[in-house]
């Protein structure tokens, strides 16, 4: 019991990674239709850096976040302007090229920037609490805690505020929204600017967790869409539930059938999950 | 164009291809030939599924894999000829399309793109982790090239073997073009434009969709299949999904939804990366750079775009 408890938790922290990285996912493909690949590994980006400021640069941890964070925005807006903008009105398979060379610029640039090693952001948070059995790294814990406090920061934006609701109404009907007076150039330069900080974060916490290194951006933006798949594409809450099923999914086979296999029993359960509910589970049918 | 105009330029290009191992003198480029047509043969493939019926997958080079195992695997356990087993490997991708296309085909757009990314990771991490069958990362060596040692034609010779290859990457181009033209490829057009219009009149759609995965896998698994013979040696590295997304880009920038488009993009897959070798580590970033600028300036394709031109210069002649 106490064991599963542990997988469950070790889960939820990686999950919570996800659903980071999910929710710039969501929201882009939400208003945009586009699937934005690149965001795994512009989200590497900023992990690496933020280890640069800290490692090279002497920076305080949370000034390298806030730092890294400010590029991201700028970098996400970037992104939008220039690559995917052209291509808004084109087939959207198109958008998934431009996708597809944007990932390879920001891994090759990566590359050219920090080199193949792996890194790691040092943290000096070694402390490690044990609750009933249970043990739960510092790190770990604030990372749980930093990703819940962003979810329901991303939610209150969302649900709550004048830009949240323009984002909604374009993503609900944009030719209405357009009608209505929402300025459609603005708000996916917001939608980017906000998703990209969002996978800065993620980015950052992987890179403290476990290591940054080339290609773990593909991997963790693969992760992503099927976090979407899993939850709905499109839906808040449906990444934030897809993303904990997935990472405790993930935990729990790592733990108890086979760590080599994990992603595979992750996947299996994606597509199962899919052909019963087609929308995800908390998609609309 | 005048269909009279499309088969000479057809034979132009055949007879290019004919002649191309003369004309090249750096060795190396013979191997990317070779290379550039197991290439054409996935994406007329890839074409089928993405081009004509308008369903991304994402698992062509999974399936390549699954061929270049299946047949290199025959070979060594059941001590099969060469040439059964290079038969044989498409038909043994076909089931394990039919099994991974019957529940993913249910889903439309970018869902069944995922999930076929999904199926690609799982062929992927199964090739690196079974290694009691696969090896593992180390691979399978000495996989044996078809034909006996001493027969009257050597497909040692790697001029040989770009001959083989192109024999068959030009029935394959036929085959795709026949079943493009034939009824069954009219629906899967049809499918592209309006699918819910199909199933209103009464044709079960899935079926077609069906049949278009399992044959465009059928190509991939013949291609993974000849590249498994060439090289010799497969290891899990070039069944990924970075090699799936070649596939698909194959596609784009040669043309989607044209025969000829596939033919070309292979070719610029395979050798771009090369020519840009001058660019060193910038390579990477250099390669993404021309991808994003041709999708947003030449969206149609290399082909779509020359036919636009051609079209304008024909109204002005």
């Amino acid at each position: 019991m106490i064991e599963i408890l542990q997988q469950i938790v070790n889960g939820v922290a990686i999950g919570g990674v996800y659903v980071l990285i999910a929710l710039g996912l969501t929201t882009v493909f939400g208003i945009l239709g586009i699937a934005h690949f690149a965001h795994g590994s512009v989200s590497m980006f900023g992990g690496y850096l933020t280890f640069f400021l800290v490692s090279g640069m002497g920076f305080p941890l949370l000034l390298a976040i806030l730092v890294a964070l400010l590029t991201g925005l700028v970098i996400g807006m970037a992104i939008e302007f220039l690559a995917y903008r052209p291509v808004r009105n084109a087939n959207h398979i198109n958008a998934f090229i431009v996708a597809l060379g944007l990932t390879m610029m920001v891994e090759g640039l990566n590359l050219e920037f920090f080199g193949h090693e792996q890194v790691v952001i040092p943290t000096d948070l070694g402390r490690v609490f044990n609750i009933g059995g249970v043990t739960l790294p510092e790190l770990r814990l604030y990372v749980i805690l930093a990703a819940a406090l962003l979810i329901l920061a991303m939610t209150i934006f969302v649900e709550k505020t004048k830009t949240g609701q323009a984002i909604r109404a374009v993503a609900e009907n944009r030719d209405a929204a357009i009608l209505m007076g929402v300025n459609v150039n603005t708000i996916p330069l917001v939608v980017f600017a906000i998703s990209t900080a969002l996978g800065v974060c993620a980015g950052v916490m992987v890179g403290s967790l476990f290591a940054i290194a080339p290609g773990i951006g593909e991997g963790l933006v693969v992760k992503g869409f099927a976090v979407l798949i899993l939850g709905g594409l499109g839906s808040i809450p449906g990444a934030v539930v897809g993303g904990l099923v997935l990472g405790i999914t993930e935990a729990l086979a790592a733990g108890f059938i086979s760590s080599a296999y994990k992603d595979v029993i992750a996947f299996v359960v994606m597509i199962t999950v899919l052909l019963v509910r087609p929308q995800g589970l908390m998609g609309k049918a | 164009m005048k269909p009279g105009l499309k088969l000479l330029v057809a034979g132009a290009a055949l007879a290019f291809f004919v002649a191309l191992p003369q004309l090249i003198t750096v060795k190396y480029y013979l191997h990317l030939s070779v290379l550039a047509l197991v290439w054409v043969i996935a994406a007329q493939g890839q074409n089928l599924i993405q081009g004509y019926t308008g369903y991304v997958s994402i698992v062509q080079a999974g399936f390549m894999g699954i061929g270049a195992y299946s047949t290199a695997l025959m070979g060594l356990h059941f001590d099969l000829p060469v040439w059964l087993t290079i038969l044989l490997a498409p038909c043994v991708t076909a089931i394990f399309a039919l099994a991974t296309g019957y529940p993913s085909l249910r889903v439309k757009g970018h869902y069944f793109a995922i999930v076929t990314l999904a199926f690609n990771m799982v062929i992927f991490i199964v090739l690196m982790n079974f290694h009691q069958l696969t090896q593992g990362e180390a691979g399978i060596t000495g996989i044996p090239k078809p034909g006996s040692r001493d027969g009257w034609i050597n497909f040692r010779d790697r001029e040989v073997y770009y001959y083989f290859v192109l024999i068959v990457a030009v029935a394959m181009t036929a085959l795709a073009w026949l079943i493009v033209r034939s009824r069954v490829g009219q629906t899967l057009m049809s499918i592209r434009q309006n699918e819910d219009l199909v199933g209103a009149i009464g044709i079960a759609a899935w079926k077609y969709k069906l049949f278009a995965f399992v044959v465009s896998a059928m190509f991939a698994g013949l291609a993974g299949a000849l590249y498994a013979h060439y090289q010799s040696f497969i290891n899990p590295e070039i069944f990924g999904v970075a090699q799936s997304l070649d596939a698909i880009l194959a596609v784009i920038v040669g043309g989607s939804g044209t025969i000829a488009g596939p033919v070309i993009g292979a070719f610029v897959v395979v050798f771009l990366p090369e020519y840009l070798r001058f660019a060193d580590s910038f390579r990477l970033i250099l390669y993404g750079l021309l991808l994003v600028l041709a999708t947003i300036f030449m969206p149609r394709g290399i082909v779509g775009t020359l036919a636009v031109v051609w079209s304008k210069l024909e109204r002005r002649g």
